[in-house]
Parts: structure tokens; sequence; C-alpha cells
């Protein structure tokens, strides 16, 4: 048995985080001594004068213009409030039901029009959102203005002016560049601005956390410690917002950013209604390094090129002409090259799907240049968001209860990648394997395949005797409709052909069949035993 | 899979043999077997593969054969086989293997082998508690050893040897280990099964299987003509009709009778005479339970049992109900060809296609355990191939399995993995396709895979100067096993 240190610690680890934050504040009010290096001032952005990120600005330097009404010390605070935040996600294994709450700590960045920004998988399934301010401890309720779970950003509503005051507002960085020095900002429990200096180590186009999307990704290298606030934790250049962190990994302490062009391009997006988000172009390219492939489709010798391999039907790509095979020469000007980067002003080489998503707004025209059959040809589109209508699987649902149908003792769901997430970080191996390669590969299905519907379980009754064990089968027809969603499966029961509901399943059994009166007798049943309010759920997320 | 059958263990043991006596009982029937193996190599499949040994048991049978299990004879170079009392090792060769039921009837290049031994005879499917006596070699001793317990249960089971097909097999709860492979469970002077697999690990104590006699008549019988056929299937899938609803919509007026047709795999015996819908009401004359189970020889047991004890081109007699009214229809039984793939293969060489160090391999079972990562399309084609059809499409599923880095080939690598659609605009329905596209003329070979990505090119002007600097490289001593 070793208790060596363990004996020296108990009087400090039944501290209360009260007692923490009481000796923190004394501490912080000395007049010298550690406290005033984390006081740094961030200044209202308009009349900035960058404090330079390696030097403490004493209190007394602060220019007196700068000085809001209220008393000094509370000038210095960084643009920042806690986000506090009460989630509640959907069940989508028994869809009628919500999952325990959890509680969410971020900080929000106050912009200069008192907006608060916060990544969107800080405020998902939100129930209730409280801005604290990190001093005083003052709370008020938020609401959610605009969210964009792509580009994982959202932002909140203004709060009164009181609450805000001292409290500046950030602007966003718009020179920070690989090398450069920055800051991530965190709070200690006692409000204690916590920074740790950062050097951008790499800007590349990267995996946001939700879908398969790929912006802008600031990657940053440091030593960043656990807090409570660990969602949304800022990174400032100065008194600057260089970006949002949405990752981090302890063992190789690199953090990835949501960085400023992403962000600015949310807000002016913002500023819009309807929001419409970040545009697409609807396809997937290659690389065309191979000289073999080259040559192949002809290219010039030291030109670039994307090669195109997937247009998604009704895209702006599409709609633009685009098909497999062409090569991608120029975008809007912009020369693409052979790994389908083009070269940005700022951050040197980056990839076309920067350009396309961040760079451009929904609505504008996008002049292509491709290579076909041993030619340039001209072609023209209008970006614009993707549309999520159409996709066979929803990526993600958020904010929005799963869809399920219940007939007489089968439940219905119909498939989304949020359902398939249910099995756990390994879903992709752990979920039933035609669902994972249905939503993965959906782009491979006909166009007007529609939504998949399924027996997501089966509530065992009198009614559903022989079927306890249907797992996932997907549903073809019912009553000899077709089924491409869940309200064609709510309109074919409600109007059988005779006395038995026929559900045609694409796997075996292939047939169910269920007694109409029986069905509905049991749907008594099943309301009043498990106490549910509705069997269906059919305006849930889209 | 279901995990547990995973946890079957084969009973065979790697051990030295030397000399044994006489032991009571079956011993004047009763062989050793010593089996020299090399497994095939799915990961390099040019390559030799790996020699290893095993020891099995076997017992003398008539017609101066030998019956072990097939797995105890599986992929070998050179088998021995020793009789109780006697020293010499006798080289035995395999006159039949029926990988499907873990059979093999081995031979003895010298008969007077046989001098001096006793045929064991075949008995019935023992009754439940009562007891049986395993005879063998386990954990690879030298001396005969016997165990007894009594039949707990008969039931089908899964045939972990191919891990697809399943009988009937015979629980035991006498001590079967690794080494009584092949031998001879005993009761009343006869043979009444083949021990074979047990429960490893701490999923199971004390359970054993055997290879009932059923199969095993049925396996002697299937061999008279000289070859081995295979079990017969019905080629579909048919599920219980226990709802009410279900067997009222489909005009069934008996309450505990009929099973559901599910699906009809293409080219399979049923093709073309059941249809998804159907209502099997009998099968050669039986009733079938609505749970699927039939009154055979006075025991309840599952309807498959009579396509199980039927041969090649025997006739079934269904009686079906189809859209109300029913029909009789006769179907000739034949193998169940798509499943095939989703079985472990013995005494093969891997088959492949080397061209410019891309190696093109058929989805098999085998292939895929050799493989470390395998994606969702490649598990998803493995695991739905025959439920989900893609036999038709696919009668052979070719991957991209290994790039060997080279020059020609270095931006392809991160195509491996992926499934071949066509090349050379040829669609890729075989290894056989394979081999045919690569022989279309042309200035480019141009390999399209299933899903999105651009088409990988290898031009030819360069291709057989790569092709003889990757043999070398790689020490590839042949470019293709079709």
């Amino acid at each position: 048995m070793h208790l060596t240190r363990l004996s020296f610690l108990p009087g400090r680890s039944r501290w209360s985080r009260r007692t923490a934050a009481i000796l923190a504040a004394l501490l912080l009010s000395a007049p010298l001594g550690e406290g005033m290096e984390t006081l740094r001032t961030y200044l209202p952005a308009a009349e900035a004068t960058p404090t330079p990120a390696d030097q403490a600005a004493p209190a007394a330097e602060v220019p007196p213009a700068m000085a809001p009404e209220a008393e000094p010390v509370m000038a210095k605070l960084p643009p920042v409030v806690r986000v506090n935040v009460a989630s509640q996600s959907y069940n989508f294994s028994q869809p009628w039901r919500k999952n325990p709450p959890v509680l969410r700590q971020g900080l929000g960045v106050v912009l200069t029009d008192g907006r608060i920004l916060v990544t969107a998988e800080l405020v998902n399934n939100h129930t209730y959102v409280e801005l604290e301010k990190p001093e005083t401890a003052l709370k008020a309720a938020a609401q959610v203005e605009v969210v964009d779970y792509d580009a994982n950003l959202a932002l909140l509503a203004a709060p009164a002016a009181e609450f805000l005051q001292s409290i500046g507002g950030a602007r966003l960085d718009e020179t920070a560049a690989v090398g450069d020095r920055v800051e991530i900002l965190q709070l200690e429990s006692n409000g204690t601005p916590v920074r740790t200096p950062a050097t951008i180590t790499t800007i590349e186009v990267g995996a946001y956390p939700v879908d398969e999307n790929a912006f802008l990704v600031f990657k940053l290298s440091a030593p960043l410690q656990s807090r409570e606030n660990s969602f949304t934790v800022p990174v400032f250049k100065e008194d600057r917002l260089v970006g949002l962190v949405m990752r981090y990994d302890p063992r190789s302490q690199t953090a990835d950013v949501v960085p400023a062009p992403v962000i600015q391009h949310f807000l002016d997006a913002a500023e819009r209604d309807p929001y419409a988000g970040f545009p697409r172009a609807g396809l997937t390219f290659a690389d065309t390094r191979d000289p073999q492939l080259r040559r192949f489709a002809k290219l010039p010798e030291g030109t670039g090129g994307a090669y195109i391999t997937k247009v998604l039907p009704g895209s702006p790509a599409a709609a633009a002409g685009l098909k497999v095979g062409d090569v991608l020469l120029r975008v809007d000007g912009q020369t693409i090259d052979q790994d389908g980067n083009y070269e940005d002003p700022r951050f040197g080489k980056i990839s076309l799907a920067h350009y396309v998503s961040t760079v451009m707004q929904a609505g504008q025209k996008l002049p292509i240049l491709v290579w076909r059959d041993g030619a340039e040809i001209p072609l023209e589109g209008t970006v614009a968001p993707r549309d999520r209508s159409r996709m066979v699987s929803q990526p993600y649902i958020f904010d929005a209860p799963p869809k399920f149908v219940i007939v007489g003792g089968l439940v219905f769901s119909e498939l989304s990648r949020q359902y398939l997430r249910e099995w756990g970080p390994n879903w992709t191996r752990e979920a039933p394997l035609h669902l994972v390669y249905l939503d993965r590969y959906q782009n491979e299905l006909p166009a007007n395949r529609g939504k998949m519907v399924y027996v997501s379980s089966v509530l065992p009754g009198p009614n559903t005797v022989g079927y306890e064990n249907l797992s996932y089968e997907v549903v073809e027809e019912v009553n000899g409709r077709p089924i491409k969603s869940l309200a064609d499966l709510a309109a074919a029961v409600d109007s059988p052909t005779d006395q038995f509901h026929r559900i045609k399943l694409a796997e075996d059994p292939g047939l169910v069949v269920l007694d109409v009166e029986g069905s509905k007798a049991e749907e008594e049943r099943i309301k009043r035993d498990y106490r549910l309010p509705s069997l269906r759920q059919l305006d849930g997320a889209e | 899979m279901p995990t547990a059958l995973r946890s079957f263990a084969l009973l065979v043991v790697a051990f030295l043999t030397t000399a044994a006596q006489a032991a009571p009982g079956p011993a004047a029937s009763m062989v050793r077997i010593s089996t020299t193996a090399q497994q095939p190599d799915y990961s390099v499949p040019w390559n030799p593969g790996n020699v290893g040994s095993g020891v099995g048991a076997g017992f003398v049978i008539e017609g101066k054969r030998i019956m072990t299990n097939a797995h105890v004879v599986s992929n070998a170079t050179f088998i021995t086989v020793v009789k109780e009392g006697d020293p010499t090792p006798w080289e035995a060769r395999v006159l039949h293997v029926a990988h499907d039921c873990d059979l093999a009837i081995l031979g003895v290049y010298d008969e007077r082998f046989f001098e001096g031994t006793k045929p064991l005879e075949f008995g019935g499917i023992p009754a439940l508690e009562s007891t049986v006596s395993a005879y063998g070699y386990p954990i690879g001793g030298n001396r005969l050893s016997v165990t007894t317990g009594v039949v707990s249960r008969i039931d089908f089971q899964t045939y972990s040897h191919s891990e697809v097909d399943s009988h009937l097999a015979i629980q035991i709860d006498a001590a079967i280990n690794p080494g009584n492979s092949g031998g001879p469970v005993m009761q009343d002077g006869k043979v009444v099964g083949v021990a074979f697999q047990g429960f490893s690990g701490a999923v199971a104590q004390n359970v054993g299987y055997m290879i009932p006699t059923p199969v095993v008549r049925r396996f002697l019988t299937d061999v008279e003509d000289g070859t081995y056929d295979r079990y017969m299937d019905l080629a579909a899938t048919y599920f219980p009709m226990l709802n009410p609803a279900q067997r009222a919509a489909l005009g069934v007026e008996e309450a505990d009778t009929g099973v559901l047709i599910g699906s009809v795999f293409d080219s399979g015996s049923s093709a073309g005479k059941l249809q998804p819908g159907d209502v099997i009401l009998s099968v050669d004359g039986l009733k079938v339970y609505s749970d699927g189970k039939i009154d055979l020889d006075g025991e309840r047991t599952e309807m498959a049992e009579v396509f199980e004890r039927k041969f090649k081109g025997d006739q079934v007699k269904l009686e079906v109900m189809r859209g109300g009214s029913k029909q009789d229809i006769a179907l000739e039984l034949d193998r169940p060809w798509p499943f095939e793939m989703q079985a472990r293969s013995y005494d093969k060489r891997p088959r492949f296609v080397l061209v410019g160090g891309l190696l093109f391999q058929p989805l098999s079972r085998d292939f895929l355990d050799s493989q470390k990562d395998v994606d969702t399309r490649l598990r998803y084609f493995f695991d739905y191939y025959v439920t989900d059809h893609l036999y038709r499409e696919y009668p052979e599923v070719i991957v991209l399995s290994e790039i060997l880095k080279d020059p020609v080939n270095t931006y392809v690598a991160p195509f491996k993995g992926g499934i071949v659609e066509k090349i050379n605009g040829q669609r890729i329905r075989s290894l056989q396709d394979v081999a045919s596209a690569f022989g279309q003329p042309g200035e480019f070979h141009v390999i399209e895979l299933l899903g999105e990505g651009r088409p990988i090119v290898l031009e030819r002007s360069v291709l057989a100067e790569a092709s003889e600097r990757i043999r070398q490289r790689y020490g590839v001593t042949t470019e293709q096993n079709l």
C-alpha cells in the first residue's frame, strides 16, 4: 500500500470551488503578482490599439478613452461571457423519449453589436441557454438566433445593454497566418482569464464535427488544460478573435479552430433572412498528379486541374453541366492546381472547397473552365447551399424530435445518421450494416429513392406475435403504396384496402401482415401502457 | 455471424506420435492420424503458405477405409496413420472430403495396414440422456483415451469448419478436446457419432458436439458414385408464420401450419418455382408446422432435415399456398451456390491476378480474414451477398486488394480495398474477366472501381518493364492463378 503524496492532499482536495474562488479573487486584488499578468486588456475593437500579446498591459496604462463608465478593473475584461446550456437530446431508438438533460459550459465571444458567438456544438438540442458574467456571476437567459451545424457556429441574441456593461466587443482577426502566435482564452472557475499561448501551425481545409463537412481549419500547437468551460474556447490574436476551438487532442497538443474567415462568412450570411449558410458546388474531385492519368485525360504538361469524380444530382455543378471525368481548370477566375487548390492571397494554396463554400456567398455566379475531351469548355453555375431535403439520410438532426409512426406495435423510423449514432462512437461497425451502408453510399441510390423507412423496434403484444425478431428491415410498400417517407407510410396505413395492413419489406421475411382492427386496439393499449402522448411524430426534423 | 459460433474450436492438436498399445472397446478399429498441412496465404497469394502439423483421430469402416473429420486432413500435404498396438506410421491419402459437413474418408496406400483391424458399424440417433463413449487422442496423447457422457441435446448446429453450413449435431457432455476430432462416439458397440467440435474458453463447459449418423450415412451414400456433390439446398429463405393476421391474409386456414418464403435465390433449386410470399404447407407429404418443424422418424425436427437427406438431382415435393390457392410444386435439388462464397475453403490455392503491382482477388471468407482493415462496403458485400442478391451483378466480387508499390502505381495507393467495376470498359464479373479485360488492346489500361473516384490508369508501354521489376522486388513467383 503506497500512501506517498496522498497524505498531503486531502485538505486541498476538500476545498470547495467557492473557497478556491475566494482565494483566487484575493490574489487578483493584490497590486502586484501573477494576477496582473492575467488582466490583459481587450479593447473595444473600433478604437483598438493592439496590445502586443507578449506584454502585459498594466491597468494604469489603459487609455482613459477606452475605459467605459464602469470601474476600471471591469474594463479590462476580455470580451467573453460564460454560456451555460441545458441540453436534452432525443432518443432515436425510442423516438418518443428524450434523453436525460446534460449541462454544458462554454465561453461565448461578445461581438461588437452585443451578440454572442459560440460553437453550434455548445447549443445543440438546447432547452435553456444562459449567459453568465465571469466576474460577477450575473446571469441572463439567452436566445439562439442563428445556428449552422455544418460550420459549427451559432449566434446568440444580444442581452440587455446593462448586462454587457464593461464587457467590450471582439472584432474578427483578418491577418492571422501560419507561424503566428495567438492565445487561447479560458476562464478559471472564479472568472480569472487563463491565456495559453499557441502557434498556428497549419491552415487547411479539414473535417468539421458533423457530417463530412470540410471548411477552413486553423491548427494550433498549444498545451491546453482541461477546464469546465470546454465547449467553445475562443482564440485571440491580440484583441482580435482568431477563431473558436472545436477539437483538442491532448496527446499531440493540437487544437483545431473554426477560424475567422468561416465566422465572417457565417456572420455575413446571418444578416440575411432566411439564413442560407455555406454554398456548395455539389461535386467531389480527385487530384491529377498521376502522370499516367494526365496523359490519359490528355491534360497539357505543366498545368493543373482537378478530376471530377462525382456530380450530385440537382446540385449547382449539375446545373452548370459538369460531368464526371471533366477536369476543373479555373473556378471564378482562380486557377486550380493538380491537387484542387487555388492560390489564396492570405493562406497560400487552399482547397477549392474553401473558395466555393466560404469566400463565395450563396447565389453568386460561378464561372467554371473545364477540360473535356482535349478542349477547354467554359460553364457557369450559381452556388447554392445544399438541399438537405434531397438527402436520403440526414447527416444530423438537432433541435427537432425524430420522426416515427407506430402501427399496431411495430415502430417505424426514417433512416438518419443521427439514428445510427445511437450505437455509440463505433457506430459504423456496430449499427446494422445495411443501414450504415445505405447511409454511407446514399449518393449511389436512385435519385427518386426518397427516404428509407424501416422497422426500428417492436413493442410486443398479441397483435405482433411472430414479429418480435423484426429488426431494421426496410419497408418497400404498405397496402400497395410505395413508401418513400414516413408520411407515405402514415397515409398508407390510414387507407387499408381490406381488414389487413400488408407491409412489404425489402429484406426477409419479406411480408408482414397486421390486422387493421387488432392494430387499432393495440395502439390504444400501447398509448396507455407505455404512456405515449402520440403514436406518430411526423413533423420532426427535415 | 453470431459470436457464439466464433468460439467453437476444432479439435485438432499438434503433437508427436510414438507407439501405442491395445486398448479396450473399439481399439482394434482406432486410427491416430498425423497430418502435415500447408495453409494458403491469402494476403500474399503466390506464397507457398505456412506449414504446420496436427493430430486427430479416425476409425476403420468397411471397405478398407478410415473415417475422420475433414478438418483433420484439410490442406494436407502428407498424412500418416497409426493403428493401436502397431508403431508403424503408414502413409494415407484422402479419398473423399466433405467440407460442408466436416467429414473425410481416407485410404492407405498399402492395404496391409488394415490387417487385424475391425471395421466399425454405424448405429442410429442415441436417445437423450443415454450414455455414450468418445474415443480419441485428446491433447495429443499417444494412448487412446475414453471419456463417457450423456446425450444432452439433438439440434441443428453451425459446423464451424465451413462456418456457413448447419446440420444436425448431437451435443454430449463427455469431455471432448482437441485430438478427439474424427474419433468415434460409441453406444452398444456401434458408432453413433463422430466427435468434431466443442466450445472453448469460458463460454460453456462440458459441451462437445458429434456428427450424428444420418449426416455420416448421407456422406457415405453421396460418395458411392465416386464424387462428393455437397449438401443440397432449397436456395430460398423461409420464416415461421406465427402471426394469425399473416396466416389469414395469405389464406392459410390451419392455425399451426406453414412457413413463409422470404427470398428465392437465382439459379438455385427454387428459382422459377417458388416466389417470395409463398407459404410451404408440406414437404414430401410431411406437414410443415408454422415454426418450421416437421415430424420425421418420430422426432420433431427442422424442415431442412428433409432437404439434408437428399442428393443432387433428387426431387422434393412441396405443397404451397400461393395467392389463396394450393399448388403442388416439385423441385430438383441442387447446390447452394451463392453461399459458397461465404464458406471457408480448403485444398485450394488462392486465386488472383497481378498486373503492374495491382493485386486483384475475389471476395471470400478466407480473403476477408486475411485483410487488416475492411471497410463498410466490403463488409456489406460479404454479409449481404446472398440476402441482397448481390451475386446477380457480381458472380464474383473482385477486390483491388493490394498495391505492390512501384513507380508505375505510386499514385494508386489510396484505391486499395476498392471493388472493381470495369477494366478497359469491360464489366468485371469474375476473376476470369479481369484476365481477359487486361488482354484488350489499347494505349492505356483503365480500371474503374465501384463508387466515387477517378479511374486508375496504367500505361502499357511501361507495364512490361514494371511487372518484371515488381516480380523481382517482391518475390512474385506467378502473376495469376485463375
